[in-house]
């Protein structure tokens, strides 16, 4: 089938979406209940001649919901009954009929059994029943709706309503059961008591029960690869803009640092170590069975901003190859899969969540003040330009960012179908001016079941607007770090002309850039159960994005470079859409379980984007973006496009078996094509095995109190990265006639027109490239003791990247083009390392209950094999640095470590010397990341304290490179005493790549802690009203202690040669902030 | 019910499970085989044409010939002005690290260029071998150009590559076989090649060019840091090939010396060979004019945003060689190649005793955009321009415009705002040599009329060959022969011709040596791209001069570039540094 036909059938698929939408909202949530009234109160008219007991009961069948069960003796009944009564009680007809035929009447709800010539002498079995009412709530004192309250041994039962109140007639000697899902049953004796309130508490083995997997869920119990669940209640409180924030810190062997501090700014997400030279480390993000493909949406901020944390039930970070590996050519960086919240059975409800927070510059950088740059630019020996004021340029050019949220949730569930709908505003405003986040969100999911459960339908929609407003962060951080401190802000009420530069607060004015993205995700996923244990699923996704993005500079007259005014308006659509088929089997036996999965899937996915660049916009105050203009052959306007599509097509399978309980076996298989690759090299396989043993559930350990969870793990897998560029397995050339690309070769050209097209080599072929492997062997350990208080895993883990796909110089300088595509022969890149994790609780039922953990990563990172010496990458920016570099990879040494020459003090001569040679000067990628937390309830009150941190790594302070040299400070630039340190230094002194500017990078901080209370509904008269109240503070960034002397030393400009990812290098990164979050959470 | 939807669901299943694709990268924003609106001929030989200009850019090739020759310095002004990590410091100072950008980025336009060279031979020799004559013609000139390009790589450091197939490694060479490749490659087609398409395209006259510049520098690049030794078969060639030049009686001496750098230069007969450049596309560029010009100046009043930048000055040391030469009179005076005076100041303007921005608000003179041309050739003191109000836009009267003594706006200097730009000699790397004012500077290309920014649309060719240089190359190998008769014709015969401004016309020197010769080239060909050969050549490169002390026979060679290095670390002994470095 060509892809047009699957289009067809995509949209074919989505005109079913909108039918089955509309459908399930007319569906009747909720039924009557006729349960509870006793037969007295039910009356029927009788009017019949000559009936049998037959003829009357169906006439009272057909007047009732009763249903009257009985057998063949009852038909045989010859007693004739002659009855004209109106309005009598059902129970008097029951009595007279059984006295009369010996009968005896059972009610069961609505269900009358009828025992002919019974043994006992009863007659109407007036089985009297007790209402009891009450209410259910969980241990919190929160309602329940939806909890159910059976008659323990009796079919007679009810459900709490919205307020968890429940009424149910029993008799006086009946149990109660209450159950709620996600806690634990309890059965209370009646006892002839009339009013029962319950209150159920969690059951913490429910609910980390499942574990999702990739294609389906698995028992916790059963997983044999190493998978870390986070739970909602679990994340990081706070602003949090995407996933990511959600996860810091919060999973071991997962590192999520935050590059800058720019509401909803980039991350690097590095699962168990950098396993790949390019920029694609990025984790594969699944969300709700949906795999997004990470191109870039136009969107300079994180892509993931889309998604409303707030929505998010659960993220699993499959790590290991055994869990990744069914994800196949896209695992290699490991998978972020991503639940969102459901309706639950039978509870209905609605949250608001409203907070509000203040963010302000976490750290300033501690240049010279005024006073002391009077001084030290004399010393330095320039020319001091004194404009007689004291100004802090930080202060100046940063501000206190406000953020606001709300989100509204709606949900609730019947048996056979389940909504939660929400709905989130969130602003936040950066520390710099003209920073602005903004998103619109919208979810709604649903669950219909249908042919007693055999069919089920999942629905999930997210709909999103992103407006990001950016402030020229470059240009204000290197403004507010280099500016001359004497130079007054204003100027008569104007901002003060600088020298041949853009004052920042006239930037303020002319400079804006915004983003505009929406963005919807979508997947229909209906499965049926074709026979018992037999389940075919299909999955129907679209995420479609639009993003619309204007840069623009106003014009302004008293700057040169400035006059004219500029826009760059770039338009960025993307889609990708999912048809995924699988098909699990499901056999247990008493002691054997297994699970065959096999499926089918195919992805496409299509990025389109538009860049138009103008100059020469009139000065009239209007916008750039708003206004008409005309290319000229002066100011000619520039179109530029790029527009990739890309499929992939997997086949996949696993097998699960657990044996008794106690031994687990899992193998996957997939085979993955891309049509990234070359067209030798069209599919690849990604086998993976695992086995597992829980042992406490052998013999020896069934009896021992101590041990609740004993574990062990091994797995093999090998995974792929097919994060490559498009197109780079084809040769290309274009005609062109730009810039060096032609040539007056008559002799009479006059016009553009009459120049001929070049033909320009921009790509050569190679049809051998293919996806990156890695190869992972894992073995773990995980174990609860103590009644589960102290639980923990350990892993230790290997993992070998290979066919290491690379931009690099040719060895030929001779080359239509700089670079070219190529998997390096032999290459490796080992990561290998130990993570741990450990959690305690103290006992939850008491006034005061408290909960420590942490975990911890050790991850050793090597290239080997490489056939360069050196593979250079870091970027040094500014004005003649160009082919400077920072970093370098090269065996025997960790990913991107420093290599640069070393400083070894300023000559006789005023000019540094530098180490002859470069030389590997330390990593950029810390050894040790480690973060713990310390949890404390007591009573209405709860304390979480989150700390995280870093060992090992170097950091290399590119601003300090750029900025604070002698010269500049000459130049009457400002610098910090770094510039001023050898006095003896030459002003003319460059600032050459040295470790004069690398510095440790080892930090601790305080990223998180909360202070809540949950107020009781009942204290402020709302109860009835409302379940719950909570309020919070929250404090974020509160400390970092470094040594680093720039803004944060958790940073990354990420500052790619060819494509070749850089770690640890700032450069006029946006600085951190520290925030102050106030939280309100109601449910209802 | 319940089974016919069963049922379509698997159907649906079934239907998508078929939909198998073959993975072909469907590319759309690309024609893979080129979009069809080039020819094969042109658009094989256009973008090896186009790339010259770019390889003579000047912070490319053109930069990596100039800062580290004696003739230019390039200090840092200051500010955010020519730092640039230190690489024209460095250059000057020939402190050059392998990361040294100046000649990265020298190094990568080259061999590019060599590249296209060979994807456009790949293109035509097998047309040519089908009979087509264009064909064939335009293969030729690619030949040459390619040996040219090798010259350029053999010149800066030490190597050529011969690379016949373009997905075959090229083959490096050095010294002495890197000199008979060359040579054979040029003597392949001199022959055959054009003998009318100058000075745009590489003609006979620019084949045999190339030939004497080898054979002249041969002593040099078969052993780059002994003491060259120049062979009598290499000087005969030299004869051999500029008598070729000057006998075939194409090319003359351009009686005005600054008309060969304007912007209608293309139609002079002095040029051999030189980029030709239309004023039509973006990248046709006028650097060698606005780099070392003030950055507060602006030379065409037709357009406001085309200034110069303080760029590279020549040095003390070069100045002083004109001054010695010409003793008592000023240079200006005395060598129509030295100066030109395009800008007639009244007399009564001229004396600026108290006068300063403060006060002189009249003190200017009028006129025509069509009638205002800067000074050329090598400019001293205060400079007069165009001036521009508050709103950017320059100040006008009469008959055109304002042209007043220019105010220095850039930098930090004392001079700020109060005073005029007043070019001096001191220029270097102290505190007070490197004010954005120090220096004289090279107007010696015409700041382009086309040119709206003073960077792109120049009208002016780049000049990388005229009969001058044959002269001066056929006078050296005599001189190095023993023929200083003969030399000493020859070197006249270039200063005598400069005629049209009789007054400043050089006169004939009474004698000639290799230093003579050596000086009379820096005045014939300053600031076009051959002083450091010169210097190489007359054993002059390790001298001392402004902020240059080194005196590393290995520094006659720039670096292969660190990047270069790395790239080629997979290939064992394939691309090895140069020695010192």
């Amino acid at each position: 089938m060509n892809s047009l036909t699957i289009k067809q059938l995509i949209k074919l698929t989505f005109h079913t979406f909108c039918f089955l939408i509309v459908l399930s909202l007319l569906n009747p949530v909720l039924a009557a209940d006729a349960r509870g009234q006793n037969l007295e109160s039910f009356k029927v008219d009788l009017s019949v001649d000559d009936a049998t007991v037959v003829d009357v009961l169906r006439q009272i069948e057909d007047q009732t919901d009763f249903k009257f069960v009985y057998d063949r003796k009852v038909d045989r009944l010859q007693n004739t009954y002659n009855i004209a009564y109106q309005n009598v009680s059902l129970k008097s007809v029951l009595e007279l009929m059984a006295k009369d035929a010996d009968l005896t009447f059972r009610r069961i709800n609505n269900t009358i059994s009828i025992d002919v010539k019974p043994k006992a002498p009863k007659r109407v079995v007036e089985v009297v029943f007790l209402t009891v009412t009450g209410q259910v709530t969980d241990e919190n004192g929160v309602p329940l709706a939806g909890a159910s309250v059976m008659e323990k041994g009796k079919g007679n039962g009810t459900i709490t309503d919205f307020d968890g109140n429940y009424t149910i007639e029993v008799e006086n000697d009946a149990v109660l059961q209450v159950s709620y899902l996600g806690y634990k049953s309890q059965e209370v004796e009646v006892n002839g008591q009339s009013t029962i309130n319950v209150q159920l508490a969690q059951d913490a083995t429910m609910l980390e029960d499942v574990v999702v997997v990739g294609y389906g869920t698995q028992r916790k119990t059963d997983v044999t690869g190493s998978i870390s669940s986070v739970d909602s209640e679990d994340f990081n409180k706070g602003i949090v803009m995407n996933p990511g924030q959600l996860l810091q810190g919060k999973v071991a062997g997962v590192n999520i640092s935050n590059v800058s501090g720019e509401p909803g700014a980039q991350q690097d997400v590095i699962i168990r170590g950098v396993g790949s030279l390019r920029s694609g480390t990025t984790p594969l993000y699944v969300i709700d069975g949906f795999a997004l493909d990470n191109t870039s949406t136009g969107v300079p901020t994180n892509p993931l901003n889309f998604i409303n944390p707030q929505d998010i039930k659960s993220i699993d970070v499959l790590k290991d190859a055994s869990a990744a590996a069914i994800y196949g050519a896209r695992a290699a960086n490991g998978v972020i899969v991503i639940t969102t919240k459901r309706g639950k059975a039978g509870r209905t409800q609605m949250d608001l969540n409203v907070s509000t927070g203040f963010s302000s510059l976490a750290n300033q950088v501690d240049v010279f003040s005024a006073n002391r740059f009077r001084q030290e630019v004399v010393a330095a020996g320039g020319t001091l330009d004194d404009g007689g004021a004291n100004t802090n340029w930080q202060d100046a050019l940063s501000r206190t960012g406000f953020t606001k949220n709300v989100n509204l949730a709606m949900s609730g569930a019947s048996e056979q179908f389940s909504y939660r709908a929400s709905l989130g505003v969130n602003d936040q405003e950066g520390i710099l001016r003209g920073n602005d986040l903004k998103r619109y969100s919208g979810r709604l999911n649903l669950t219909q079941r249908a042919f007693n459960d055999r069919l089920k339908v999942e629905f999930n929609m997210t709909a999103t607007r992103t407006e990001n407003l950016r402030a020229d962060s470059d240009a204000i951080v290197r403004d507010m770090l280099q500016l001359n401190p004497t130079l007054p802000l204003y100027v008569d009420g104007e901002p003060a002309l600088l020298d041949n530069m853009l004052n920042p607060l006239t930037r303020e004015r002319i400079y804006s850039d915004d983003a505009v993205n929406h963005r919807i995700l979508a997947n229909l996923a209906p499965s049926v159960e074709i026979v018992k244990g037999l389940t075919y699923k299909l999955n129907l996704g679209v995420d479609y994005s639009s993003t619309a993005r204007d840069i623009q500079l106003k014009p302004y007259s008293l700057l040169e470079d400035f006059v004219r005014g500029e826009l760059n308006s770039i338009y960025t659509t993307n889609k990708n859409s999912l048809i995924e088929n699988t098909l699990t089997y499901n056999l247990m036996t008493d002691r054997h379980n297994f699970t065959f999965l096999v499926g089918h899937t195919y992805q496409e996915t299509f990025v389109h984007q538009k860049s138009f660049e103008m100059e020469d916009f009139s000065d009239n105050g209007i916008d750039p973006k708003y206004q008409d203009q005309i290319s000229s052959e002066d100011m000619p306007t520039y179109m530029n496009t790029y527009a990739t599509e890309n499929e992939l097509q997997s086949f996949f399978g696993r097998a699960n078996y657990v044996f008794d309980n106690r031994y687990m076996l899992t193998a996957t298989m997939r085979a993955d094509g891309s049509s990234k690759f070359g067209g030798n090299n069209k599919y690849g396989y990604f086998p993976s095995v695992a086995a597992g043993w829980n042992i406490m559930n052998e013999e020896f350990l069934s009896d021992n109190a101590t041990i609740n969870n004993l574990k062990l793990r091994a797995s093999w897998g090998r995974t792929g990265n097919q994060e490559i560029p498009s197109k780079i397995t084809k040769r290309s050339f274009t005609d062109s006639r730009d810039n060096n690309d032609s040539y007056p070769i008559n002799g009479d050209e006059s016009t553009l027109a009459d120049y001929p097209y070049g033909t320009i080599f921009t790509r050569l072929a190679n049809p051998d490239i293919q996806w990156e492997v890695s190869e992972q062997l894992d073995f773990g350990l995980d174990f609860g003791l103590f009644n589960n208080r102290l639980s923990g895993t350990l892993d230790y883990f290997n993992k070998v990247s290979e066919n290491i796909l690379l931009e690099v110089t040719p060895a030929d300088p001779v080359q239509p083009t700089d670079k070219y595509w190529t998997n390096i022969p032999d290459m490796e890149i080992k990561n290998s390392g130990v993570e741990f994790s450990l959690d305690y609780h103290s006992d939850y039922s008491k006034d005061f209950s408290y909960n420590i953990g942490g975990n911890l990563a050790y991850t050793k990172n090597e290239v080997s094999n490489s056939p360069y010496e050196v593979l250079t990458t870091g970027a040094a920016q500014g004005a003649g640095q160009t082919d400077a570099t920072i970093n370098g990879n090269i065996n025997g040494e960790p990913i991107g470590a420093f290599y640069m020459q070393e400083f070894l003090g300023i000559g006789d001569d005023g000019l540094s010397i530098l180490s002859d040679d470069r030389r590997v000067v330390g990593s950029a990628l810390p050894d040790l990341i480690y973060a713990f937390y310390l949890n404390f309830n007591y009573k209405n009150f709860d304390l979480g304290l989150n700390f995280n941190g870093v060992s090992g790594n170097k950091v290399y302070n590119h601003t300090a490179m750029s900025l604070f040299s002698k010269g500049l400070l000459t130049s009457n630039f400002n610098t910090t005493s770094i510039a001023t340190q050898f006095p003896e230094e030459d002003i003319t002194n460059s600032n050459a790549v040295s470790t004069r500017y690398l510095e440790d990078g080892d930090f601790l901080r305080l990223n998180n802690a909360t202070l809540g209370y949950n107020l009781n509904p009942a204290l402020i008269g709302l109860d009835g009203l409302v379940n719950a109240i909570r309020l919070s503070i929250t404090g974020q960034n509160l400390f970092v202690i470094t040594d680093y002397s720039g803004f944060d030393p958790e940073i990354n400009s990420n500052l790619t040669i060819d494509g070749i990812q850089t770690f640890g290098i700032d450069y006029f990164n946006y600085p951190k902030t520290r925030t102050l979050v106030f939280g309100l959470n109601v449910s209802f | 019910m319940k089974n016919k939807i069963i049922i379509a669901l698997f159907g649906i299943g079934l239907l998508t499970n078929i939909s198998c694709t073959d993975l072909e990268e469907e590319v759309i924003d690309e024609s893979l085989e080129g979009s069809g609106q080039a020819e094969a001929i042109s658009g094989a030989i256009a973008p090896a044409y186009g790339q010259i200009a770019w390889t003579w850019r000047h912070t490319n090739y053109y930069g990596l010939q100039l800062i580290p020759a004696d003739e230019a310095i390039l200090p840092y002004r200051g500010g955010t002005d020519w730092y640039d990590n230190g690489k024209f410091l460095d250059a000057h100072s020939h402190d050059i690290a392998p990361s040294n950008d100046l000649v990265g980025s020298s190094w990568n336009e080259v061999t590019r260029n060599i590249s296209r060279t060979i994807t456009a031979i790949e293109v035509l020799q097998p047309l040519a071998e089908a009979g087509d004559t264009q064909a064939e013609g335009a293969l030729y000139e690619m030949i040459a150009l390619r040996a040219y390009l090798n010259m350029l790589t053999l010149d800066s450091w030490g190597l050529a590559f011969r690379k016949e197939v373009s997905g075959e490694l090229s083959e490096i060479l050095r010294g002495q076989e890197a000199i008979d490749y060359i040579e054979s490659e040029l003597l392949s087609v001199v022959d055959i090649i054009n003998t009318s398409r100058g000075p745009g395209r590489i003609t006979q006259a620019a084949v045999w060019g190339f030939l004497a510049r080898l054979s002249l520098n041969a002593a040099v690049y078969r052993d780059p840091y002994g003491t060259p030794d120049f062979t009598t078969e290499d000087m005969n060639n030299v004869i051999e090939y500029t008598d070729n030049i000057i006998d075939s009686g194409m090319f003359s001496l351009s009686p005005e010396y600054f008309e060969l750098f304007n912007d209608e230069n293309h139609d002079n007969p002095e040029l051999i060979f030189a980029l030709d450049q239309r004023g039509v596309m973006n990248n046709e560029h006028s650097r060698w004019a606005y780099w070392s010009l003030a950055g507060s100046w602006y030379p065409r009043p037709e357009h406001p945003s085309a200034d110069g930048t303080d760029g590279p000055a020549i040095t003390s040391d070069f100045y002083q060689t004109w001054v010695d030469a010409y003793g008592d009179v000023d240079p200006a005076q005395a060598d129509a190649r030295f100066y030109q005076e395009n800008q007639m100041i009244p007399a009564e303007l001229q004396d600026l005793t108290g006068v300063s921005p403060e006060n002189d608000e009249d003190h200017y003179y009028c006129v025509s955009a069509d009638d205002f041309e800067i000074n050329r050739g090598i400019i001293r003191g205060v400079i007069w321009g165009p001036r521009k109000d508050e709103n950017g836009a320059f100040y006008t009267c009469d008959e055109g415009y304002r042209i007043y003594p220019v105010i220095q706006r850039k930098g930090n200097g004392p001079d700020r705002d109060v005073d005029y730009v007043n070019h001096n000699l001191q220029v270097d790397f102290t505190n007070q040599g490197r004010l954005h004012k120090n220096g004289y500077r090279v107007s010696k290309y015409q700041f382009s009329r086309t040119s709206p920014n003073g960077n792109n649309y120049s009208s002016v060719d780049l000049v990388l060959m005229r009969l001058a240089e044959i002269y001066l190359m056929r006078a050296e190998a005599k001189l190095r022969t023993g023929d200083n008769a003969g030399a000493l014709a020859d070197v006249n015969t270039v200063r005598t011709s400069r005629t049209a401004r009789p007054a400043q016309t050089p006169e004939a020197l009474p004698a000639i040596d290799l230093e003579i010769l050596f000086r009379e080239r820096g005045f014939e060909l300053y600031w076009e791209g051959f002083r450091r050969g010169d210097q190489i050549r007359f054993g002059h490169y390790e001298d001392t001069w402004t902020e240059k002390t080194d005196d590393n026979v290995y520094h006659r060679l720039f670096p292969i570039p660190q990047d270069a290095i790395d790239g080629a670390s997979n290939v064992a002994g394939y691309l090895e540094q140069n020695e010192g470095y």
